[in-house]
């Protein structure tokens, strides 16, 4: 019961006639529209970005394709035999074709010579100063 | 509350309860709302009238909370549930009005380019002689005469349509005022004419009118929706290797036409296919008729073997010509002698498949032919696939004409789908220009895989001691047969106006299942003598199996007959050397 008392005299509590319910309810809903605002003004800029964006890729789209077709073009097989023709190129003739099996039979793999590690000839003198030097080199 | 002064205002009948509204939904709501009235009334009645003042309040309260919190319910519905994308993104961003087609391996084979036209407000312009000539020196190809005429004019009107943007370019530096462009969506085909009877070509509407551009229309519209390209079965290295090797067959036999077509046996893809000359929007290979000889010969024999009536022993006599009525059928290479069937097909011997087919009768033959597709248009998405030109009777002399290759005058691609058929197993699969082959496509049984077996290694033994011999490409293993047929020119079969054919399958060993490809190349009307498929056709056969190998996967490896290198093993010989 105190509770509701309570309640009761906090939604009295006014400043000059006005509750003080009502102050903060308007300043809330004066806050609510400003978000809004802003949300709506920095949600036009992001759209206005993203068409921006998307008319470049489009752009850009346009210009793929048609880098595209004329690479095609240069490429076609008619062309580059023409000029390949004309460069002296002609089809390997099979004699002159391998596989790659058959690459050790045309060139076998020569065989590895073998690593002949030198020891290093230390003289006499300086064997007991040089040894430990000579095999961090090694 | 006037109105309710009146202590009788609540007694008069609810409004519409005598005439009685039709729809029961609204009287359920006047009923409720009468009720709510009288329980003023009654509150008043009751001595309790600030009662009515706080239900009248309630309900008001109650009816703008039920509107809020539908508003409230509407707008977290819109904010958190909405579609992804709102503004802009409608549709793909590389949505196109028609997808780039490509071949198999995605190299590019049509798409659309945005094209400008040019538009001149001569209001706009200064001087408009020195326009005039400024916009021919940069764009030579404008008619000057429209240019002047719209330069002349009182308004804003199109000078011309298609302008690349490279043309565009060169018209913008000008700087000229008045001067401005359009977008336009055109088809564009950067390889020119390869491989343009496949393709075809669209209208200006975006809408296919030719080959596979009209064939798979609506698809290719979709796909371009979806921002994909669409891919085709041709290969289009293979088609490549193709075309440059048809117009050199054609340049060397000085022919009036050809045709090449490529096709995966074991799928019924279509690798390959062109039609020569390109300038001809005729294409021949889909609807051109042709009698092609003795290639039909393949077809005989398959059927005389497939029903059991024969075997590779069976014995022909072709020692004399073979009279049917007043007709005398002969060879034109004459054996005269007692010939197994083997012998028959590769000496090609019109007598002895003349006998075989007249034995078989008119059923069989017509059974087999239809098996094989000879008598209906092959199954293809092109919608220029033509229909044969059948016989109208099926008598003995018409049966002997079929064994050869007359009297039946077929497409190129009905020869094609026939041939994969008869080297895939048996089973005759449409042809089909869908990269991956034809969905859900069924093949039929129209021989066994016997038959087909023996045929391979007839087919493969005529490259190697029959007429084929210029077929062969190394260790590819080359089968086919030729043919060669003249033309009925002025009611009679002309030898100067030829036809000479070459149906070959390669590799032609291994299991009927294996990887096999056909190749079709059709020579027509060769200039040169002798004019026949083994000269004119087979040996650009062979340059193109050569060639193709690699792309498709072919090894080189030896067979019973010759090395992987193409020697020979025992020493076969051309047994007529000419071809036939």
């Amino acid at each position: 019961m105190s509770a509701l008392r309570t309640v009761r005299r906090v939604f009295d509590w006014k400043l000059r006639g006005v509750r003080w319910v009502e102050i903060i309810g308007l300043m809330l809903v004066g806050a609510m529209i400003f978000s809004v605002y802003l949300a709506k003004a920095a949600a036009a800029s992001e759209s206005a970005r993203i068409a921006s964006l998307e008319r470049q890729i489009t752009e850009n789209g346009q210009r793929v394709r048609l880098l595209r077709a004329e690479a095609a073009r240069l490429e076609q097989p008619g062309r580059l035999e023409a000029l390949s023709r004309a460069a002296g190129l002609a089809p390997v003739d099979v004699h002159r074709q391998a596989t790659e099996a058959s690459l050790p039979e045309l060139a076998p793999v020569p065989e590895p010579e073998p690593v002949v590690i030198v020891s290093p000839t230390v003289p006499a003198a300086a064997a007991p100063v040089a040894g430990p030097a000579a095999e961090v080199a090694q | 509350m006037s109105v309710h002064d009146d202590p009788h205002a609540w007694e008069r009948p609810a409004p519409g309860r005598p005439g009685g509204v039709p729809l029961p939904s609204w009287r359920w709501l006047s009923e409720a709302m009468w009720r709510i009235e009288h329980s003023f009334g009654r509150a008043r009645a009751d001595a309790r009238p600030e009662e009515d003042t706080r239900v009248r309040i309630f309900v008001i309260l109650m009816l703008f909370s039920a509107v809020f919190v539908c508003l409230a319910l509407g707008a977290a519905n819109a904010a958190l549930l909405a579609p992804r994308g709102g503004v802009g993104s409608i549709g793909h961003p590389n949505a196109v009005s028609r997808a780039d087609v490509v071949d198999r391996n995605g190299a590019l084979l049509a798409t659309n380019i945005v094209h400008y036209g040019l538009y001149i407000d001569p209001a706009e312009v200064w001087d408009r002689r020195a326009a005039a000539v400024q916009i021919k020196r940069a764009l030579p190809r404008v008619s000057m005469a429209k240019l002047n005429r719209v330069l002349s004019g009182d308004r804003r009107l199109i000078v011309m349509t298609g302008l690349t943007p490279g043309e565009r370019a060169a018209v913008h530096a000008l700087a000229l005022g008045g001067v401005t462009f359009e977008p336009e969506d055109r088809r564009v085909y950067p390889l020119g004419a390869s491989a343009t009877h496949v393709l075809g070509v669209t209208d200006t509407g975006g809408q296919g009118i030719t080959g596979a551009e009209l064939a798979f229309n609506q698809e290719i519209r979709d796909a371009g929706a979806r921002g994909e390209s669409f891919p085709l079965s041709i290969d289009l290295r293979v088609q490549g290797v193709l075309e440059n090797e048809l117009a050199l067959a054609v340049a060397e036999s000085q022919a009036k036409g050809a045709v090449g077509i490529i096709t995966d046996v074991q799928t019924g893809e279509i690798l390959g296919m062109a039609s020569w000359p390109t300038t001809d929007r005729l294409n021949r290979a889909t609807s051109a008729h042709y009698e092609m000889g003795s290639v039909f010969k393949t077809f005989t024999v398959a059927a005389g073997l497939d029903t059991g009536r024969a075997d590779m022993n069976t014995l022909f006599d072709a020692s004399q010509a073979f009279m049917i009525g007043n007709r005398r059928i002969t060879d034109f290479h004459a054996t005269n002698q007692v010939l197994t069937l083997e012998e028959v097909y590769l000496h090609s011997s019109n007598i002895g498949t003349s006998r075989l087919a007249v034995e078989m009768g008119p059923a069989t033959m017509r059974d087999y032919f239809t098996r094989f597709g000879l008598l209906d248009a092959a199954p293809i998405e092109l919608h220029e696939s033509a229909r044969p030109r059948r016989p109208t009777k099926w008598d003995d002399s018409t049966l002997a004409s079929l064994s050869f290759g007359y009297g039946i005058m077929i497409t190129p691609l009905q020869m094609s789908a026939a041939m994969g058929a008869l080297t895939n197993g048996g089973r005759y699969i449409p042809l089909t220009l869908r990269k991956g082959g034809l969905p859900g496509a069924e093949a039929r049984q129209v021989v066994s895989p016997q038959t087909s077996l023996t045929l391979l290694d007839l087919l493969r033994r005529n490259v190697v001691r029959g007429s084929g011999g210029r077929a062969e490409a190394p260790g590819l293993r080359v089968g086919g047969k030729t043919g060669s047929a003249n033309k009925l020119v002025n009611g009679r079969y002309d030898p100067t106006h030829a036809v000479g054919t070459f149906a070959a399958v390669f590799p032609a060993d291994g299991p009927v299942n294996a990887r096999r490809y056909s190749i079709l190349i059709l020579i027509d009307e060769p200039g040169t003598y002798p004019r026949t498929g083994g000269f004119v056709a087979a040996p650009a056969v062979g340059r193109i199996a050569d060639r193709i190998a690699p792309f498709l996967g072919v090894q080189r490896r030896a067979d019973p007959y010759r090395t992987a290198l193409g020697e020979k093993i025992p020493a076969f010989e051309d047994v007529e050397g000419d071809g036939r």
